[in-house]
């Protein structure tokens, strides 16, 4: 594909650069020759190519797909180091293993990319229509060309990137659903150009004559810039913007409207769906980071074995008559190889004799256990939440463990703290305070009527003010409505009459117009004449409405009751409500055509065009007169407290971050327990900012906050003993990139570790007033500290995104507005409250689990191979092996590998219930505590020690005697298998002193190998095998356990191997235990603590009265409605004043 | 955001114990109430297993001489000073005179003793051909690759039995006299040269070719032996029972050793008057010496030892069941201070708390 290349290059050239676009003749018909000559491109057809492979190059691309991984690719190494070289072991020995997991892999990767194929045939041949020559053809979606005119009827799937022409209905619009793109089921209008949506024939739409110029294709969805040009039958062609809300995008599907006409201008594989298909970067968890620390460990060790014994070996065989006594003589042609040639080549045999050290069974386990394992969260019953039918998400097993090893979570408010669910509180009109009778009263009263006055009643001006409030909230917001009965939307209007549903992408609004229903009065014509700006004709006067978050309103505000109407507002911000303020506009005729040719000049652009609209609004919204202030209330999500506490005790710090004023958020902390009563607030504002300087603000907080940091012990910070002072600090967007911005004395670097310093010192941090790329820099800015904890973060909407990809895990709440969070995450939940079962039950198990997996992989390879290492010494280095060859092969692939594998995803060391009533639990496994080098290295040594015990009992056992009772002797082979037998039996049982939940599938498993390893010795040993051309084994499994000695000695050095561990555990469960070990004592004696238990701690919810925020869009204001951020940021898709059924008064 | 009806349920997992992690378990805990009585358990049950052994040890009697002829010990030194220039070893003959007081309880095994010799040497261990072993007659005429350099001889004839194992074929003889009384005559004990080599080994896996026209030496045609014999292989015993690849010799022999220093059967005395064991009186055991040991600094020792139900003389088993067990006890002991002044602390902090 050439263009994606030169799109690509043109990206790195600039974002918008406007040289980079294609032009596209609509139904391929050629300008008049009056126009601007284009140079046609060439555009890809419209196949669509998911499959990774096809029949041909899937054996070579798919064996170098596998060997690009760093492990497959050295294990190929020893592999060909074997088949060249005259090596120990047979090449089988790691070929047999390297096939099988090259051959899973491809085998799974084939269905995989088989099932592509499928699909893609299926959506490639799937019929389009399309128009040619004024009539109706049906084609396979494959031939659509750019160019084309393409009609899709209601429920049809659009087959590429297409530009609005016309619609069946008669305003020109068309609804869409973009579910199988970002997972939003709702309802989107988009809107055909204008000069085309009259087109509602075959015949009309083949007449039209336009080109279309717009960007080339790139993959956000929410971005697109273009202009058409129609010719009419003058030369001079009419010029109309086209922007994202004329683009219908591949995968989307047309709802609620008959059939639809469009021009293809992205087809196949640059379409937005398809560009969109590329992966994430991918995420490594701390784990697998210790993980390859700990491979390169291995690998220094297994060269530097390879390196002493080729050395030694050379020293020894300095002597002839040990390098070639008259017994064991060269052939001719091994004489003559150049030594240094021998000397590599024996360093390479050591190498494949001592390579399975590094288990290529250990990255296929580790691989299972993560992908396995992740589906006992998808699978779990308490993280289903019953309301919305939804259950958690796994779109990566890469980082189950990193779940356990969170520190830092920065967490969404709204929607992610609070339900998301806004409920109407009152109103404020010119200072006088209007609430709803449900409050009044207590109950709902539908009808004329639904809002009361509670102040002095208005006089008759205000009336007029009152009038012109509704109305603002009528008018501005993006809602739509759906009238049909089947709707499945979540919220039905509160009248009864008719049944209709509003869908919007921002709830408040949705409260807002419910309240409006219903109100007495009449709203007379409306008027709206440009998209995006809501003006009004109101007898006779044309009148601008703003709606918006107050301290974006206050500054253009000439007029109006101001300070009544603040105070207000910080009233109810204090309890926690949502606040919006609305404003407006007289215009004058001239005023009003000013701001029609400054919107449409803006509008037209190519080039910066939001930055144009930008500066626009910026100009029209000023000198504005308050009109009055809404609250609104957002409930707290259902245990978000209990969850928080929770997660602070098991010593997670949380940081609220969210675009919310101050005190709102402030007041949200509080209720959900973030700061608690005896927390000593530090504030970091702008407000403070302003007052003293950066510098001595900062300066100041830090004294305080170290003052008592001082005395405070690590282990002594439970953060709940009443005597030791919290800190909780509060800072806003601004102060934050004050102190993020580099100054000209290189200061910053000063300031950030300050902040950073006092932040360790907090118990919770709540960030307000943060822009979406302000969240995802201070995860960051905490990220790259220099302790460098793990992150979380949480979110439910698109502005979390940033920081959802930013942290080390990103968790998704499925929530209200829409499924961007949830489809960026590396994990999805449905409330809140299921992080704590995620973290401290999920995540607790997998970091357990596999960090045992990594180091007992490690451990039963040093058992294997150190007694190799030490029989080098006793058979002249000439890397003669221990094991026969089918020992070898399958100690790690059948005789070890089921029991961890089991233990990797059944282990419970203390049970659920435990977990989650005790969160401290958590800490014991913090700071990868389970990884560590002390650990490491102990399970190291405890690895060469048993691999001694083994080595040298078996040796002072056949020392100089016979072990039979008839006098018979034993060979090297004998030696072997004694080793071999030992170590298996002591392995597979010291993961069993490690199983703390024995199920059946435990037992089954455990004494199943060990009982394996015996049938298959009988079996390997019992047969002379025809295949074989060495019959070494021949009875040697038989013979030894004929022997008396044999027994005694294997369960000799099993007892001792096995003794330092359980030793190590008893002492240490006795001196030093830890909270976990203190718990499981505890538990043990009084039984499994029944399941409800736990459930039954779980603290009293508080009250919901203290809740609230306001979404991004209230922090900046838009004349008209407070669209401008609502999904991902796109550009607000405008309204254009329709029937809106019950929802305007008439 | 809307969901509809029919999607509630359609994800719903499934309530299973296995799906729930709430499978009915046994939950054990290593704690020291469960560690200390098994330490004590298993400290006394090794004890007492490691007294019988180490008794069971001690009472097994063992002989041996060191015949390698280093200078002034014994009369084989005059063999091995002959044994400085290698082949054909000059035929040497040497003796080891020893008395017994008391009987010598009975079976008696007569082995012999090597050190220094590498079995277990990889080039050495692969060198042979088990395919040919098992007399087949295409592996017979086509010895495998392996035992190279002793695979063919100069003039092209496949050696039978191939490779450096076979070679090194250990060549000494022993007989074993005795004299009763003393100026009494000596008496030649029986060895019987049978049974020494594994069942398995020398009725399954080492098999002669099939005979041809009856001859044994027939079905060896076209082949020849390896150089260092002075004999083809179907003539290494009179015994038509015990010859060729069968040979229990050859058998033994092939069985590689696992160490540098190893013994192999030669024979088992239990034939006539001394099946019950060597009675007193004085013994000579006449050698062959033809086995060159000096060249790579080995030794050569010969071995009388009776067999109890847990073979040879081995004190290791004894004396590691005895440190073992008394371990166990001191550990215990030191675990039960822990536990009862932990006991204590634990009380305290509950009290606290």
């Amino acid at each position: 594909h050439f263009y994606p290349l030169v799109r690509d290059l043109l990206h790195c050239a600039g974002e918008e650069n406007w040289v980079d676009s294609r032009t596209i003749y609509v139904g391929h018909k050629e300008p008049p020759p009056g126009a601007e000559a284009y140079i046609l491109q060439r555009h890809p057809d419209n196949r669509i190519v998911s499959s990774k492979y096809t029949f041909w190059n899937f054996i070579p691309k798919n064996l170098f797909e596998q060997f690009r991984r760093i492990a497959n690719f050295y294990f190929l190494i020893i592999f060909l180091v074997q088949l060249i070289i005259d090596t120990p072991t047979s090449p089988v020995t790691s070929g047999l293993p390297l096939f099988f997991v090259i051959t899973v892999t491809a085998i799974k990767q084939g269905y995989e990319d088989w099932l592509r194929h499928k699909a893609d045939n299926a959506m490639n041949q799937c019929p389009v229509h399309f128009i040619q020559h004024g009539k109706l053809v049906r084609k396979q979606s494959r031939k659509l060309r750019v160019g084309d005119i393409v009609m899709v009827k209601e429920d049809e799937t659009f087959p590429c990137d297409l530009i609005f022409l016309s619609s069946s209905r008669g305003d020109g619009t068309c609804h869409v659903t973009t579910a199988s793109l970002d997972g939003e089921s709702s309802h989107k209008t988009h809107y055909a150009v204008q000069d085309t949506k009259g087109f509602h024939t075959e015949e009309d739409i083949d007449g039209l004559h336009a080109t279309i110029e717009c960007e080339q294709p790139q993959p956000d969805l929410y971005k697109f810039v273009g202009r058409i040009n129609v010719y009419n039958d003058r030369n001079d062609p009419v010029v109309r913007p086209l922007g994202s809300e004329n683009l219908l995008l591949r995968g989307a599907t047309l709802k609620n409207t008959e059939k639809i006409f469009g021009v293809a201008i992205y087809t196949g594989m640059e379409t937005k769906m398809a560009l969109n298909y590329q992966s994430k970067s991918q995420k490594r968890s701390a784990v697998e980071k210790s993980m390859n620390v700990f491979l390169i460990v291995y690998l220094c060790i297994l060269i530097s074995k390879a390196l002493i014994n080729t050395v030694l070996k050379y020293v020894w065989q300095s002597e002839p008559f040990r390098d070639e006594p008259w017994y064991n003589q060269k052939t001719e042609s091994e004489r003559q190889r150049n030594l240094f040639l021998r000397a590599f080549t024996d360093f390479l045999a050591f190498m494949v004799l001592f390579n399975y050290i590094i288990p290529v069974s250990m990255y296929v386990t580790v691989e299972m256990q993560k992908f396995l394992g992740s589906y006992f969260i998808t699978w779990d019953e308490e993280m289903f939440d019953e309301d919305t039918g939804e259950g958690p998400l796994v779109n990566t097993s890469d980082l189950n463990e990193e779940l356990g090893q969170v520190e830092y979570i920065f967490t969404d408010k709204t929607g992610t703290l609070t339900e998301n669910n806004m409920e109407f509180k009152e109103c404020c009109i010119e200072g006088h305070v209007y609430v709803p009778h449900a409050i009044c009263n207590g109950q709902v009263l539908p009808g004329a009527s639904g809002i009361d006055m509670i102040d002095s009643s208005p006089g008759t001006s205000a009336r007029e003010r009152e009038e012109l409030f509704f109305r603002a909230l009528c008018l501005c917001h993006t809602i739509q409505v759906k009238d049909d009965d089947d709707v499945d939307g979540p919220r039905k209007s509160p009248d009864s009459g008719k049944s209709c549903t509003y869908i919007s992408s921002s709830p408040d609004e949705v409260a807002l117009v419910e309240v409006v229903t219903g109100l007495p009065g009449e709203i007379s014509t409306m008027v709206s004449i440009l998209a995006f700006l809501f003006l009004f004709l109101y007898k006779r006067e044309i009148y601008l409405f703003c709606k918006g978050a107050d301290s974006s309103i206050f500054p253009r505000v000439i007029e109006g009751k101001v300070d009544q109407i603040r105070a207000r507002v910080e009233r109810n911000a204090v309890e926690g409500l949502r606040t919006l303020c609305v404003a407006y506009k007289r215009l004058n005729p001239e005023e009003y055509e000013g701001i029609c040719t400054l919107l449409q000049a803006a509008k037209v652009a190519l080039q910066d065009r939001e930055k144009k609209l930008a500066e626009a609004y910026e100009q029209i919204e000023k000198d504005l007169v308050l009109l009055g202030a809404t609250a609104v209330e957002d409930r707290l999500q259902e245990k978000a407290a209990d969850t928080i506490e929770a997660l602070q005790k098991a010593g997670i710090k949380v940081w609220v971050l969210t675009g919310d004023k101050m005190e709102t958020a402030a007041a949200t902390c509080y209720a959900c327990k973030l700061f608690r009563r005896n927390t000593q607030l530090l504030e970091l504002t702008t407000k403070k900012i302003e007052e003293q300087s950066l510098h001595d603000v900062l300066f100041e907080l830090s004294k305080t906050v170290l003052r008592h940091s001082g005395s405070l012990t690590r282990d002594n910070f439970s953060g709940l003993s009443a005597d030791m002072q919290d800190y909780g600090l509060i800072i806003d967007g601004a102060a934050l990139s004050l102190i993020m911005k580099p100054r000209e004395d290189g200061s910053c670097g000063n300031y950030r570790e300050l902040f950073l310093e006092i932040c360790r010192n907090c118990s919770a941090v709540l960030c307000c007033r943060m822009a979406p790329l302000q969240k995802a820099q201070i995860v960051k800015l905490i990220k790259l500290s220099k302790e460098h904890p793990i992150t979380l973060a949480i979110g439910d909407g698109a502005n979390d995104v940033s920081m959802i990809l930013e942290a080390h895990v990103g968790i998704g709440v499925i929530g209200k507005e829409g499924r961007q969070a949830a489809r960026n995450s590396d994990y999805a939940v449905p409330k809140f409250k299921h992080l704590k079962k995620m973290l401290l039950v999920h995540g607790h198990f997998y970091y357990i689990r596999i960090s045992e997996l990594v180091q007992y992989f490690f451990y039963k390879n040093v058992c294997f191979i150190f007694p190799q290492f030490l029989y080098q010494f006793f058979c002249g280095f000439s890397q003669q092996t221990l094991y026969d060859t089918a020992y070898l092969t399958l100690y790690n692939i059948s005789f070890t590998s089921l029991p961890i594998l089991l233990y990797s995803l059944m282990e419970q060391h203390v049970s659920i219930d435990t977990l989650r009533r005790d969160p401290s639990l958590y800490r014991d496994i913090a700071k990868n505590a389970l990884l560590r080098w002390r650990v490491f290295i102990y399970w190291t040594f405890l690895g060469v020690f048993d691999a001694l015990v083994f080595f040298f009992g078996a040796y002072f056992m056949f020392e100089n005697t016979t072990v039979t009772s008839n006098g018979q002797i034993f060979g090297n082979w004998t030696f072997g298998t004694l080793v071999f037998t030992v170590m298996v039996f002591t392995v597979t049982l010291k993961l069993a002193l490690d199983t703390h939940y024995w199920t059946w599938i435990n037992h089954f498993v455990i004494w199943g190998s060990l009982l394996f390893y015996i049938v298959f010795s009988l079996l390997w040993g019992g047969i002379i095998w025809p295949f074989l051309n060495y019959q070494r084994m021949y009875y040697v499994f038989i013979q030894m356990l004929s022997s008396g000695p044999a027994w005694l000695v294997i369960i000799l050095l099993i007892t001792v191997s096995l003794l330092p561990d359980v030793l190590k555990k008893v002492l240490c469960r006795q001196l030093w235990p830890s909270a976990t070990e203190r718990v499981q004592v505890q538990a043990g004696p009084r039984g499994r603590v029944s399941s409800g238990f736990g459930r039954a701690v779980t603290c009293a919810e508080r009250p919901p009265w203290l809740t609230n925020s306001s979404r991004c869009h209230s922090e900046l204001p838009r004349t008209t409605l407070g669209c401008s951020c609502s999904q991902g940021g796109h550009t607000p898709s405008p309204l254009t004043p329709r029937s809106r059924g019950g929802a305007e008064p008439s | 955001m809307t969901w509809s009806a029919a999607a509630r349920g359609a994800h719903q997992p499934d309530n299973t114990a296995f799906t729930q992690q709430r499978l009915p378990a046994w939950q054990p805990l290593l704690s020291a109430s469960i560690a200390l009585p098994l330490f004590f358990c298993a400290g006394l049950a090794f004890i007492g297993l490691g007294l019988g052994l180490f008794y069971s040890s001690n009472g097994i009697k063992e002989l041996e001489y060191d015949y390698t002829g280093t200078a002034g010990t014994g009369g084989c030194s005059a063999c091995a000073l002959a044994d400085r220039g290698r082949a054909p070893p000059p035929p040497c003959s040497c003796a080891w005179h020893f008395s017994l007081a008391e009987l010598f309880p009975g079976p008696v095994y007569l082995y012999y003793e090597l050190t220094n010799f590498y079995q277990n040497n990889r080039r050495y261990s692969v060198s042979r051909d088990d395919a040919q072993l098992s007399g087949l007659p295409s592996a017979l005429r086509h010895p495998a690759n392996e035992c190279a350099p002793y695979q063919r001889r100069a003039s092209g004839l496949p050696i039978a039995p191939c490779g450096a194992i076979a070679n090194s074929l250990f060549n000494d003889s022993f007989s074993l006299w005795h004299r009763r009384r003393a100026g009494g005559p000596y008496v030649e004990v029986p060895l019987d040269r049978t049974g020494i080599a594994w069942w398995t080994d020398c009725h399954v896996k080492f098999r002669n070719p099939p005979l041809v026209n009856g001859s044994l030496a027939l079905a060896f045609h076209g082949t020849a032996p390896p150089p260092n014999w002075p004999r083809p292989v179907y003539a290494l015993s009179p015994d038509p029972n015990n010859t060729g690849f069968v040979n229990q010799d050859f058998v033994v022999w092939m069985r590689t050793a696992a160490l540098p220093t190893f013994r192999k059967l030669y024979a088992r005395i239990r034939q006539g008057n001394y099946s019950a064991g060597l009675p007193r009186g004085s013994y000579v055991v006449n050698i062959t010496y033809n086995y060159p040991v000096r060249a790579f600094g080995g030794r050569k020792l010969v071995v009388l030892s009776n067999i109890s139900w847990m073979g040879g003389k081995n004190p290791f088993l004894g004396i590691a069941y005895l440190a073992v067990g008394s371990l166990c006890i001191l550990v215990g002991f030191v675990m039960l201070v822990v536990y009862i002044r932990y006991q204590d602390q634990n009380d305290e902090d509950e009290d606290e708390e």
